[in-house]
């Protein structure tokens, strides 16, 4: 009898061990969906086409908010352009190569900004950073994405003032005033291109 | 009579390779060959996850392609490389072009033929890599490959 009883109080201890180990193990794991859940819901939305973008770090904006260091090059004509000729207007330097795909992807929605924005006064400049490309095949390239806007040559100067990754492509938008109001590491959207480019045509008026 | 290629063996040798800076590995530095026949032997490339590379015959003339430039050891005779096709990527933003790349493991095919002994294969894996949004410059990934004639 006695025996009979030990087995049943071990039953029942042993049920009942379980079911708290199992409400335990439900509650552990609720709490970390739910945490999981917050920090889904804290994090910024995540955009599939740039969530691989080593460009998204804020850190690597190190322009932002200075001065767009002043710069004199020859275009694709030879002609010299110089960033202080667009005093007062807003810029858009758009860093980028014949072999970038991103890129090329990128360029025709900039030269339909500037089509867009010409009446605000903005300017859109690439800058080739092709290494040891001839200027002909650079011509060639930018042709193919229908850009019309003026194309640089930049020399390592440039590349070093701007501090420029090692990849791009990489944009800077540059206020009336002169001041990089952002800078971007890879292909955007259109949409947030413009974004972009209106936030230089609202910045730094007289 | 058509044989099988050989798979060049992820057996390391001597010290540790050296680390390359870049998004495609080696992973096979050695083989054994039958010598003094014409013989395919598949060297095995990685590319970092989450990146691609142009394949050998990419879409756009001005994309690179990744090409394997070998230098035949002394004795050794390259015959031909032959590249696998390339894989279609699409760039999430682009709505219209695609790629032709090689992602994850791809292999090159060589046909070669190695005298009796050692002899090393040497060359450069010349290649430029992009993500989803970013392209970096073009790169070259040194290829060391021991070659055994038996």
């Amino acid at each position: 009898m006695v025996r009979r009883l030990a087995i049943v109080v071990l039953l029942v201890a042993g049920v009942t061990l379980i079911v708290m180990a199992g409400t335990h193990n439900l509650r552990h794991r609720q709490m970390v969906m739910q945490k999981a859940q917050q920090e889904a819901q804290l994090a910024p939305a995540d955009d599939s086409s740039t969530s691989a973008n080593p460009g998204e770090d804020p850190a690597a904006k190190k322009l932002l908010g200075k001065s767009a260091p002043s710069f004199t090059l020859v275009d694709l004509n030879g002609k010299k352009v110089s960033l202080a000729d667009f005093k007062g207007r807003p810029v858009v330097l758009n860093f980028w190569a014949t072999w970038c795909g991103p890129c090329k992807l990128e360029m025709p929605w900039f030269q339909d900004l500037q089509n867009k924005y010409k009446g605000q006064g903005l300017v859109v400049l690439g800058l080739d950073t092709d290494d040891g490309m001839a200027v002909k095949e650079v011509a060639e390239a930018s042709k193919r994405t229908g850009v019309t806007y003026p194309i640089l040559m930049p020399d390592e100067a440039v590349t070093k003032s701007y501090q420029l990754s090692d990849y791009i492509p990489e944009t800077f938008y540059v206020d009336k005033s002169g001041k990089v109001v952002d800078q971007t590491i890879g292909a955007h959207s259109k949409d947030e291109l413009e974004a972009d480019v209106q936030k230089a045509i609202a910045s730094g008026g007289l | 009579m058509a044989c099988a290629p050989l798979v060049a063996q992820d057996i390391r040798l001597g010290d540790a390779p050296v680390a390359h800076k870049g998004h495609v590995e080696l992973l096979s530095d050695a083989v054994e060959v039958k010598a003094g026949e014409p013989q395919v032997v598949e060297l095995r490339f990685r590319v970092q996850d989450g990146f691609h590379i142009n394949s050998h015959t990419p879409k756009d003339e001005l994309l690179i392609p990744t090409v394997l430039q070998l230098n035949a050891a002394s004795g050794m005779k390259l015959v031909e490389e032959e590249y696998p096709k390339g894989s279609t990527f699409r760039l999430p933003l682009d709505k219209t072009e695609t790629l032709d790349v090689y992602q994850g493991e791809f292999r090159v095919s060589v046909r070669l033929v190695a005298p009796k002994g050692s002899s090393t294969l040497t060359g450069l894996l010349k290649y430029q890599a992009c993500d989803n949004a970013v392209c970096y410059p073009p790169k070259t990934l040194p290829v060391l490959v021991a070659v055994t004639g038996r």
